[in-house]
């Protein structure tokens, strides 16, 4: 494309009359504001600004159906954390299918930059974002949540649930063409023995 | 990333101009010159370094006029490396749109080298922070001290040998700035750092003869977080939020340089429905930052109400970033390849009608502001900056357009897409105050035309490459096979290794020319990643604009020159 | 060698060559179908492709069958970071899966085998395990069992492995099928920094990367070296990491004032001790210990030589075991790393018993001990009670202590830089990893603070130079310096005792 180069208008002949165009601006948004319901702001706290669903807000850690955290501290979260905020330790579990769970899982709130890569890293769903969004303590050692205190459910139910795996669209079309050749050609698809 | 109908290609060691001059002029001083991705390196001798520098600026058939970039390099542990740094500089010619680099080697046991000021004025601060972070000592600079650390700061932070868990307090601030003459009666007056129109935290002191500025001295590194530091102990992927906080106005521009110039040095492209959002996203990005800066600029002149309405809309365009990735001011969005995740359904509805908003609100702006006398009497010659000194301090963006130069290079060097859409330059004339914020007000039109092309002709497909070296597999993959589990894990924990190799990725930011200078040796993080900061070049010729002019004047000019801490100080 | 990668699983440069795994298929011309390289003799004019399409194709469809019963492990798998399969995935697989995860075959998870824990499903069935049993330990624990796709490793009846060296099994194993159960889920390996090193358990002296992370190490892994202990290294070995970070290090210098121990800085004890030296003149006695470095050893020895007492370290002989194989693999009886560092430098003159017996007599005012042996040995109880002044380089807090007068801090092996001679008369590097706790600082630096308050400097700032000094004046290690003892040691000409050996063996 040619650059196409417009040079600005500096000949603006100011004066009086866009004096009298300005104020009636702002009237004009003045009374839009008092009455038409025009006002930019809104009475927080009674009312809070709408997010979307993508929010990323506080972390949770999400639980099994037993109440256990679904973590098997895998450590992708503290390794992808550009802040370095996440500490984990993790201890043995006896199910021979899953082995691993945090004995520890720490984020320090106030590091934390809310960037959501520790969700994008997780391989188990185990950790989202929430809406929540207003942190308030009284020290620093406060801020440091732990597992517990990130497991509990009842936060979720009043802020949402923000930044999630399951939001994310598929990125790349699968293409499995074998199995697709199989199906189409052959009617077969492919499952556990039926032995 | 260039558009092959109307940029030149890449010049290769026999097609370039540079190379072919430096060559026949220098001979055997010219060590060697290299190519990867289209960059073209040419290293000289430490003895030749100003004449070659010289020669790239003043010969007619390079004009290599505009100063962008002058950085230094530690390679301490490259065992092939004879000489442990490096001093690499980047210029451009406009009117033969091309870049240059030139670099030098510099011993660790001789770290000395003739200083550019004498060719660039804008190497001044440059060679102060190569000076300050790496330890090498520019000969006959007139200014050589520490510009990103504090004064009572010791040793090279910037080495790879620096002990990084030091703490070097600050006991006192440094007063003086100026030299202030015996027996004067001027008073000394310090503008910021804490200072409402100073926006950001720089500083500037001023010598007063009443209302008259004689002498003044700038301040920064208020804001120095060492972010380059960082990058070397990040994956990029991991230095995507870092950036986001370089200039924090419009902070997925920076995202956008980012990835752009991690894909120039990996050599993939972003699939097109992934550049169209970029380009939605940055254009959107471009007009928050100009608010900002008309609305603090207005501010300061002490009218509030436009900054008010300005940022109004910016919330509106937050609330579309924050439906697009859950964050408003630092968004993090993109990825090496293509963006995080794919744009919201109702995403054209919300463009349309944000820029109906935008419009109506800039229109309203206008209305107010521009014809106003006060407003022009403050504005017109205030702070004017002729375009070739504009180009000597390595000015870019609406600041270098506002003097005359049609350099943009979404228009020169489109990249992204940019080239399927049909939007106008805007140039001053005189290059004062009053053509910058023309200028800015009329590109928040252009980039909104741009995004109702773009909106319109938005494609469809994938939202990142497809490329398992690169993109992180779908969620579903990565639960149900092992294949996709081990691409997972290999990324997050080694990330993307890029080639080794060494590239400049530049974008049209809201500032100009943001420059990402990244430095690879095939590892999982960089080498050395320079950011080349536009308002750093901007900022510099700052204390040389304001002086003879009015305290007023100085106000008035710092407000349009859009200076933003987290950029300047990295 | 050449630089060129060519993917693997069962060949091991340490093990009898299988050739099960299919991996290592490539190209080689005039011949019709890919051969292993592992198995495949060079011969004059073999062009040999390693990245033609063939070759490729070939790695990417091994690596998908080898992938196919694979359980979905990585999150909880320790081998993650240094898998033989995720890294071989990103350079020669990139495949998409064809598998869902119900048709993948179930086999036993989580046999805990004593050092190391079994997981069959990970096993690729490279069987280098079963040939490392075989080959290296003799003890032949493993054998696969089943048939097809339901084949595992398996130990007899799960019986836990027994032997020292199950460390090695989870070194060998590509996968996460074996892993150090000491290690189990303490840390991920990315985040390790590794040093080279020595192992100071034995006099062998395997070399080893000390894997630590914020100053703290985290295990020791056996670093190749073909002419000391190829790839392997003992499970007692192992262990040392443990001893570095005890709560019970000694982190700062004491001395035994009026009314017990009074805590002193590092140059503080060093006036008391230079002082007492000095009194004693040459009625003084240096013990020097095997497990110091020889730049330990030297500035020691030069400090015995300027005061003019007396000088040896056979405190429990070790001369005599630095060569005794104590298993059919690896580990000597003599579980100091440094026997013959001290034989070297002739620090055995006066004898033990003789400088006990002085002791005894009264005739010793000073007894400086380099390591805590002497207070451990019970017969020397009572010659010590008769020195008046008794100081102690140590390491670990112990009730012995208190038979002293004078406690200085000693770093360790992985906190300082210097080299141990080992049995073989190999002079072989340790690289410090990381910082000593508290006041720890290395003995040969308060030995030569010692010789500077007597007077005579030891001219020297860092270990490399007391290591200079020591080649000059030690003569057997003439012309070396750390460049040329490098990574993988230097072997010193062979001296009397080791022909001694050899002969005795032949």
């Amino acid at each position: 494309m040619a650059a196409k180069v417009v040079t600005v208008n500096r000949d603006t002949k100011p004066g009086i009359y866009p004096v009298l165009i300005g104020m009636a601006i702002t009237f004009k948004n003045m009374l839009q504001t008092m009455f038409g319901h025009g006002a930019a702001t809104i009475q927080f706290p009674e009312e809070k600004r709408k997010t979307s669903g993508r929010y990323r807000g506080i972390h949770i850690l999400t639980q099994r159906l037993d109440g256990t955290p679904k973590c098997v501290a895998c450590y992708m979260c503290a390794t992808a954390c550009p802040a370095e905020c996440i500490y984990i330790e993790a201890g043995e579990r006896p199910e021979a299918t899953i082995e691993k769970y945090p004995t520890r899982f720490e984020i320090d709130l106030l590091r934390c930059v809310y960037c959501g890569f520790c969700v994008d890293a997780c391989p188990e769903e185990a950790i989202f974002m929430s809406r929540e969004n207003d942190l308030v303590g009284t020290s620093r050692a406060e801020m440091i949540i732990d597992r517990d205190r990130l497991m509990e459910r009842a936060k979720l139910v009043e802020y949402g649930p923000g930044y999630r795996p399951t939001d994310h669209d598929v990125r790349r079309p699968v293409r499995i063409a074998a199995l697709e050749r199989l199906k189409h050609e052959h009617g077969i698809v492919p499952g556990p023995p039926s032995r | 990333m260039a558009s092959a109908t109307e940029t030149p290609p890449a010049p290769t060691e026999a097609t370039s101009p540079a190379a072919r001059v430096l060559k026949e002029a220098l001979g055997g001083e010219v060590l060697k010159v290299e190519e990867f991705r289209g960059d073209l390196a040419i290293t000289v001798v430490p003895s030749a370094w100003v004449r070659a520098a010289t020669l790239l600026k003043t010969r007619p058939e390079l004009d290599f006029k505009l100063f962008l970039d002058l950085c230094a390099v530690d390679h301490l542990d490259d065992e092939d490396r004879p000489k442990r740094f490096e001093v690499v500089l980047h210029v451009y010619s406009v009117s033969g749109k091309h870049h240059a680099r030139l670099k030098v080697g510099v011993s660790e046991a001789n770290p000395r080298l003739p200083t550019l000021t004498g060719v660039y004025r804008g190497a001044n601060w440059f060679e102060r922070e190569a000076w300050d972070l790496y330890g090498i000592v520019f000969e006959r600079h007139p200014n050589l001290t520490r510009i990103l650390t504090h004064h009572h700061f010791v040793g090279h932070p910037m080495r790879k040998d620096y002990p990084t868990a030091q703490r070097h307090v600050l006991p006192d601030p440094q007063t003086w700035l100026l030299k202030v003459p015996e027996g004067s009666e001027h008073l000394v007056v310090n503008i910021g750092p804490s200072h409402p129109a100073m926006h950001g935290t720089f500083r500037v002191q001023a010598l007063m003869d009443g209302e008259t500025i004689v002498d003044a001295a700038a301040e920064i590194g208020y804001m120095h977080r060492n972010f380059e530091k960082m990058a070397e102990v990040r994956t990029y992927w991991q230095i995507i939020p870092y950036t986001d906080r370089l200039n924090y106005c419009s902070s997925f521009m920076n995202g956008h340089g980012w990835a752009l110039a991690v894909e120039k040095l990996m050599g993939i492209h972003a699939p097109p429905r992934a550049e169209a959002v970029r380009v939605i996203l940055s254009e959107f990005s471009r007009i928050m930052d100009h608010f900002v800066c008309i609305g603090t600029n207005i501010v300061d002149l002490g009218a509030i109400t436009p900054f008010f309405y300005l940022f109004r809309v910016r919330e509106e365009i937050y609330d579309l970033l924050e439906a697009c990735c859950g964050a408003r001011l630092t968004v993090s969005y993109v990825r090496i390849g293509g963006l995080a995740q794919d744009v919201p359904e109702d995403f054209a509805d919300r463009c349309r009608r944000l820029i109906d908003s935008v419009r109506k609100y800039t229109d309203e702006t206008d209305r107010l502001v521009t014809r106003n006398t006060i407003f022009a009497r403050r504005f017109k010659d205030v702070g004017t900056m002729p375009a070739e000194e504009a180009l000597d301090w390595g000015w870019v963006g609406p600041c270098l357009r506002g003097s005359g130069v049609a350099y943009d290079i979404r228009k020169d060097h489109p990249y992204s897409g940019y080239e399927q859409y049909d939007f106008d330059v805007p140039v001053g004339t005189v290059g004062d105050c009053y053509d910058r914020y023309l200028v800015r007000l009329e590109e928040i039109r252009q980039s909104l035309r741009i995004i109702e092309q773009a909106v319109a002709k938005l494609p469809g497909g994938p939202i990142i490459v497809d490329d398992k070296k690169v993109a992180l597999p779908p969620k579903e993959q990565v639960y149900s096979n092992i294949e996709a589990l081990m691409n997972h894990f290999k990324l997050v924990y080694e990330g993307i290794l890029a080639p080794p190799g060494e590239v400049y990725g530049y974008t049209e930011a809201a500032n100009g020319e943001l420059g990402y200078y990244i430095v690879s040796d095939g590892r999982k993080f960089p080498r050395r990643l320079k950011v080349r900061p536009p308002c750093f070049n901007i900022y510099q010729a700052y204390p040389e604009m304001i002086k003879g002019g009015l305290l007023a004047d100085a106000v008035a000019i710092i407000g349009g020159l859009n200076v933003i801490a987290g950029e300047l100080d990295r | 060698m050449a630089g060129i990668e060519i993917p693997h699983f069962c060949w091991h440069p340490d093990l009898p060559v299988d050739g099960n795994c299919r991996m290592c298929l490539v190209e080689i011309e005039k011949m019709p179908k890919l051969q292993i390289a592992c198995n495949t003799v060079v011969s004059d004019g073999m062009v040999v492709r390693t990245t033609s399409e063939k070759a490729v194709q070939a790695h990417r469809t091994t690596l998908e069958f080898l992938l196919v019963n694979h359980p979905i492990d990585c999150p909880v798998c320790d081998q993650a970071g240094e898998c033989y399969l995720q890294d071989q995935y990103m350079e020669h697989g990139l495949h998409d899966s064809k598998i869902q995860p119900e048709e993948k075959v179930r086999k036993r998870k989580v046999v805990d085998l004593g050092p190391i824990m079994l997981d069959a499903e990970r096993c690729v069935l490279c069987s280098r395990c079963l040939r490392f049993e075989a080959n290296v330990t003799g003890t032949n624990s493993f054998e696969f069992v089943n048939r097809g796709d339901h084949m595992q490793i398996s130990t007899f009846e799960n019986r836990p492995i027994t032997h020292n060296y199950a460390g090695n099994l989870a070194d060998v194993c590509p996968v996460g099928a074996l892993l150090s159960h000491d290690f189990r889920f303490k840390m991920r390996v990315w985040f390790l920094e590794a040093t080279d090193s020595v192992c100071p358990g034995c006099s062998t002296g395997c070399n080893i990367f000390i894997d630590h992370r914020d100053g703290e190490a985290q295990r020791l892994r056996p670093r190749r070296n073909v002419e000391v202990n190829k790839s392997w290294m003992c499970d007692i070995g192992r262990k040392e990491y443990k001893e570095i970070a005890l709560d019970t290090r000694v982190t700062a210098a004491r001395v035994r004032g009026t009314s017990g121990w009074e805590g002193a800085s590092v140059p503080t004890a060093l006036d008391t001790l230079a002082d007492r030296l000095r009194e004693a003149g040459t009625a003084s006695a240096f013990l020097a210990t095997p497990q110091a470095t020889n730049e330990d050893l030297f500035a020691f020895r030069t400090l015995a030589e300027k005061v003019g007492g007396m000088l040896d370290f056979r405190v429990g002989d070790p001369q005599d075991k630095v060569r005794v194989l104590e298993d059919s693999v690896l580990l000597r009886a003599d579980r100091n790393p440094n026997t013959q560092g001290c034989l070297d430098q002739g620090l055995g003159r006066t004898g033990v018993k003789e400088i006990l017996a002085a002791c005894a007599a009264g005739k010793v005012g000073a007894l400086v001990l380099q390591g805590p042996e002497l207070l451990r040995s019970a017969e020397a109880l009572d010659a010590l009670g008769r020195v008046p002044f008794v100081a102690v380089m140590a390491t670990r807090e112990e009730p012995l202590l208190d038979r002293a007068h004078l406690v200085l801090p000693a770093a360790m092996w992985a906190e300082v830089d210097g080299t141990f001679t080992n049995y073989q008369r190999r002079v072989q590097r340790i690289r410090r990893a990381f910082a000593a706790p508290g006041s720890a600082t290395p003995r040969w630096q308060m030995a030569a603070g010692v010789s500077t308050r007597l007077g005579t400097p030891l001219p020297a700032a860092t270990a490399r130079d007391v290591f200079a000094l020591l080649a000059r004046a030690v003569p057997d290690y003439a012309g070396l310096d750390f460049k040329t003892v490098g990574a993988g040691g230097r072997g010193l000409p062979a001296g009397p005792e080791q022909i001694a050996t050899q002969e005795a063996r032949a």
